[in-house]
């Protein structure tokens, strides 16, 4: 099948998008119950996030006083599309990529720097304040994730010699780059929490904000902009697997099981220091990543590119 | 003609005429977020057709760079700009016999150049690679010009940070800051002020004097 | 759309709850409950449950608050935690019952009642809540000004109703907005009740006032209900077990640990520490002594919580808590514990816990050590009875007859501390002080609360111009619901 046709291009995306969502959803309500001690309960654990979904649509839509209704609207829409585009530059399968192109990984950064707009908008155009504040803080803080993920990245394509998504997980054949550069997955993982604005790096929507950018919105909007969030994070996990754990290789399963196993040890990791670990003072972030996870980020290029001349 | 050359044909006319009106749309809306990312989508179609032109690489880095940068310049109008919020309407358009007179210069300029240049007709050959190129080009013969720009403009954010961060030159910002007098005699610094926080510092040497 | 309504009415249920007097446990206790989610933001609520009785200062914010639920909606009252009743004179809560037709009267606690409410409401059998004010316009702005939106220029006039945000110093030497926001007396990240008066520049604050206690009573009200110390209240003229009172002590603690840590995003560990306060009896002294050390070693707590939000020695005097000591106190140096003379600790080798930074990483630390001490104490204490009215070592400080409780002396601190802090800061801060704003209320001697003698909410507030009071869609709410006159 061509999978880089409009239309089966499309629902793949799309599959991965919202089969990712649920996956990851499922796991957080999984792992808040673990953490809380309560009893797991399969069954509503896989009812939850369609049950939640049902409820969300339910509910009636609400609006502010004077909010800017179009980029209110175009936030999720934003963040959904770019995911669905950064998802689309990563070969699933051998032979089986939407989209990818020689230069898939400046087309995934592009794309996370528009998340970076979707976010801010979010927050601004409701007309808020909480809102506002949590829309400045991912604003604040974008920078300081959009450094170390393009500089491993970059790292990563060395050994491929390539900046297609397709060549990188074809290079690590025999070693994966988690191995050949232990700095890189940690550092991504940090850096895509950012941009999913998950667990300890949910800033722009943290509870000390009421829920941030998020305050205002309910019913379907509570949800698309939920449903946004999470197609970001599965971004993220997707493209983490595919240039760090092998993408779709490994032995005995097909490839397409490897790729999926990969994608949800990644979330069930993101999704787990999220109920572990406190939300992270801005101020104190943001010396990290300058002082910490770029130097970092520049140690991991300058090793890369060492080992691979 | 291909049905892939149609389309991209097609997608070139479509990104080149969004760009035209996204940027008029700058200049329409009276909010000065909005502006900046009409500004943003203006580039991104830009971008496009850079990508649709083979120059993928430098297309996609135009969309990745102005995303931030379109960004970061409206907060700093909505900061910096003395209406709060942007709460008020604002016009986009300031000076507008200047900005006539540059439009209609501009304009017939750019005309000109296209109506009386003669342009190249090199198609570029499906086989070519152009981001190994353009790495080619930017480290191989032009890497001492790349190398002197890209090391100016690291130490000059390393500069901008160390200037703005908590230990820079006007002391401990955690004390608050204070300018250097203008009364030569008067001593500088956190210490010329009782009460940093709650005193009335601010960017305006003498006014406490 | 009837599978959809089902699978809705099968979800874990959004509720916001807004706390009335002496309701502050039932609230808490919706936390830990199966089937139900407490929420952040009214916009996310679908159920409004209303702990404890109101008062008059908290009658406007609770119909702002139900107003600001999308729908379907439905409000809940659980009295009795307050000690009223709907027929008991209550002021507030007439108030209520007449300004909210449709509230749905409950036992505290009872789960399976508010699931039927919540299945009805979806299945259609009950109407979504009416609208509980009516939107005024306050002031004019419409057809105002040269765009028609009420501004004036860059600066000037009331643009869509509100004024402009003020200049102001900045730290950094600049001048810049300071938007002034009413924040309370319902912000989830907040106790309830504190309401504080803040200009925001940014997500920084510059000067916070501490606005009047709306639990405070006035004539016509009753007063305040049981507080979460009422076991150390009643030592005044009570004998009590000192077991009792130290595992009082450490459930108030852990109590207050859930709280903190559902303030920094960690939902689910606040649940477990909840639950564990819950059912806490002296046999859990080895899991509380390992719950402490494990969030002292916390390093994503440190870093959320150390260097924020020091109390030092010389505020302390200032306010005068060097007299009540308590764990602020102790978190920063000051060894003030009324067990160190009390006779009936005289044979357990009491000594203080004392921690010496005074942030908020000091008062999490320290609260956690004194809930596994108190348990400790508990266990060796046996059935030493305390004779009742010397003055005993509450859970926030000394509580001595005839002083003022420890909650007015530290609320007196929050002017000062959160001057200058960010945002996130100035939520932990406010948390790290285990504030009570009843407590506050009893007291009627501090001058930080100056004295109400009559009136309800102010006309002006009511407009839904203004709709600040309530904590999590301060600028912004205007339901839809409401009816444009």
């Amino acid at each position: 099948m061509n999978w880089s046709a409009p239309l089966p291009g499309v629902v793949l995306v799309g599959t991965v998008l919202v089969a990712g969502a649920y996956v990851a959803s499922v796991l957080d309500a999984g792992a808040a119950r673990l953490v809380a001690g309560r009893p797991l309960r399969v069954g509503e654990l896989v009812a939850g996030p369609w049950r939640e979904a049902a409820l969300l649509a339910r509910i009636r839509r609400s609006t502010t006083e004077r909010p800017d209704a179009q980029t209110w609207a175009l936030a999720p829409a934003l963040l959904a599309a770019m995911a669905g585009v950064a998802v689309a530059t990563v070969p699933l399968a051998p032979g089986v990529a939407v989209a990818d192109v020689d230069d898939g990984i400046v087309l995934f950064g592009a794309a996370m720097a528009v998340v970076m707009v979707g976010a801010f908008l979010h927050g601004w155009s409701s007309n808020s304040v909480f809102p506002l504040v949590g829309g400045y803080r991912f604003v604040a803080l974008a920078l300081s994730y959009e450094m170390p993920l393009a500089l491993v990245l970059i790292a990563a394509a060395l050994p491929a010699q390539s900046l297609s998504v397709g060549a990188i997980v074809e290079s690590q054949q025999g070693l994966w780059n988690v191995v050949r550069q232990p700095l890189g997955l940690p550092l991504f993982l940090v850096a895509g929490m950012g941009l999913a604005f998950w667990g300890p790096l949910g800033m722009s929507d943290g509870a000390d904000l009421a829920g941030g950018t998020g305050v205002e919105a309910s019913g379907p909007d509570r949800l698309a902009w939920a449903l946004a969030r999470h197609f970001v994070l599965v971004a993220v996990a997707v493209m983490g697997a595919a240039v760090f754990l092998g993408g779709w290789q490994g032995p005995g399963l097909p490839g397409a099981l490897w790729m999926a196993i990969k994608t949800l040890v990644l979330l069930a990791v993101v999704v787990g220091v999220g109920h572990r670990v406190a939300r992270i003072r801005l101020e104190r972030f943001v010396v990290v990543a300058w002082a910490v996870l770029i130097p970092l980020a520049l140690v991991d290029v300058f090793a890369s590119g060492a080992l691979a001349l | 003609m291909t049905d892939a050359a149609l389309v991209a044909d097609v997608a070139i006319w479509l990104f080149g005429g969004g760009s035209v009106v996204a940027a008029w749309l700058v200049f329409r809306t009276d909010s000065m977020v909005r502006a900046a990312y009409w500004l943003l989508a203006s580039f991104v179609a830009v971008g496009m057709v850079m990508v649709l032109l083979q120059a993928r690489f430098l297309g996609l880095v135009l969309v990745l760079m102005m995303a931030g940068e379109m960004t970061i310049m409206a907060a700093f109008m909505v900061m910096f700009m003395m209406n709060p919020a942007g709460l008020n309407p604002m016009s986009m358009v300031h000076q507008h016999t200047t900005a006539k007179v540059a439009g209609v210069v501009a304009f017939a300029g750019l005309a000109f150049v296209g109506l009386v240049a003669e342009f190249p007709d090199r198609p570029v050959d499906p086989a070519s690679e152009p981001t190994a190129e353009l790495g080619e080009e930017l480290l191989g013969d032009s890497m001492l010009i790349f190398e002197t720009a890209g090391v100016t403009l690291l130490a000059t954010m390393i500069g901008a940070i160390a200037i703005a961060g908590k230990r820079g030159r006007f002391g401990n910002a955690q004390e608050g800051s204070a300018p250097p007098p203008v009364d030569p005699d008067a001593p500088a610094g956190p210490d010329a002020h009782p009460s940093p926080m709650h005193g009335g510092h601010g960017g305006h040497g003498g006014m406490h004097h | 759309m009837g599978l959809l309504s089902a699978a809705a009415g099968r979800a874990e249920v959004p509720v916001f709850p807004v706390v009335g007097v002496g309701g502050r446990q039932a609230a808490e206790a919706l936390w830990l409950m199966p089937g139900i989610r407490v929420v952040d933001s009214p916009r996310a609520a679908v159920l409004l449950v209303v702990v404890g009785r109101l008062t008059r200062a908290l009658l406007h914010p609770t119909m702002l608050v139900h107003d600001q639920l999308p729908g379907p909606r439905a409000t809940l009252w659980w009295p009795g935690a307050g000690g009223a009743t709907p027929d008991d004179g209550a002021q507030g809560t007439e108030d209520l019952l007449a300004a909210l037709p449709d509230v749905v009267t409950t036992v505290p606690g009872d789960t399976a009642g508010l699931l039927a409410v919540f299945a009805d409401l979806l299945s259609g059998r009950r109407p979504s809540g009416r609208p509980a004010l009516v939107d005024v316009e306050y002031p004019r702005w419409r057809g105002v000004g040269p765009h028609g939106h009420g501004g004036e220029g860059m600066m000037g006039g009331v643009p869509f109703g509100r004024p402009l945000a003020e200049m102001a110093d900045d730290p950094d030497g600049l001048m810049l907005d300071q938007l002034p926001l009413r924040v309370g007396p319902f912000f989830p990240a907040w106790p309830p009740g504190l309401i504080l008066d803040v200009g925001l520049q940014g997500d920084v604050l510059r000067g916070v006032a501490v606005g009047d206690n709306p639990y405070r009573s006035w004539p016509g009200d009753e007063p305040v209900g049981p507080l979460d110390t009422a076991l150390f209240l009643a030592t005044r003229t009570m004998a009590t077990t000192v077991a009792a009172l130290e595992v009082a002590r450490a459930r108030h603690h852990l109590r207050w640990l859930s709280r903190t840590l559902r303030g920094h995003g960690l939902a689910a560990r606040a649940q477990r520490v909840g639950a564990l306060a819950q059912s806490l009896s002296v046999d859990d002294r080895p899991v509380v002594e390992a719950l402490a050390r494990r969030l002292g070693r916390d390093a994503g707590l440190a870093a959320a919580t150390s260097g924020v939000g020091i109390v030092d020695r010389a505020a302390l005097e200032r306010v005068g808590i060097d007299r009540y000591g308590g764990p602020v106190a102790r978190a920063a140096g000051l060894g003030i514990d009324a067990r160190t003379h009390d006779p009936a600790y005289a044979d357990l080798g009491f000594a203080p816990v004392i921690h010496h930074e005074g942030d908020a990483r000091a008062r999490l630390r320290q609260r956690a050590a004194e809930a596994a001490q108190a348990l400790s104490l508990a266990e060796r204490a046996g059935e030493i009875v305390r004779p009742p009215g010397r003055p005993v070592e509450g859970p926030r400080g000394v509580l001595a007859p005839r002083e003022p409780l420890p909650s007015s002396a530290l609320l007196a601190l929050l002017p000062d501390l959160l001057d200058g802090l960010e945002w996130g800061d100035a939520v932990t801060t406010v948390a790290s002080l285990d504030l009570d704003l009843e407590e506050a209320a009893l007291d009627q001697s501090v001058a930080t609360w100056p004295a109400r003698t009559s009136g309800g909410p102010t006309g002006a507030s009511t407009t839904g111009a203004a709709p600040t009071s309530t904590g999590p869609a301060p600028t912004g709410p205007a339901p839809t619901s409401r009816v444009t006159p």
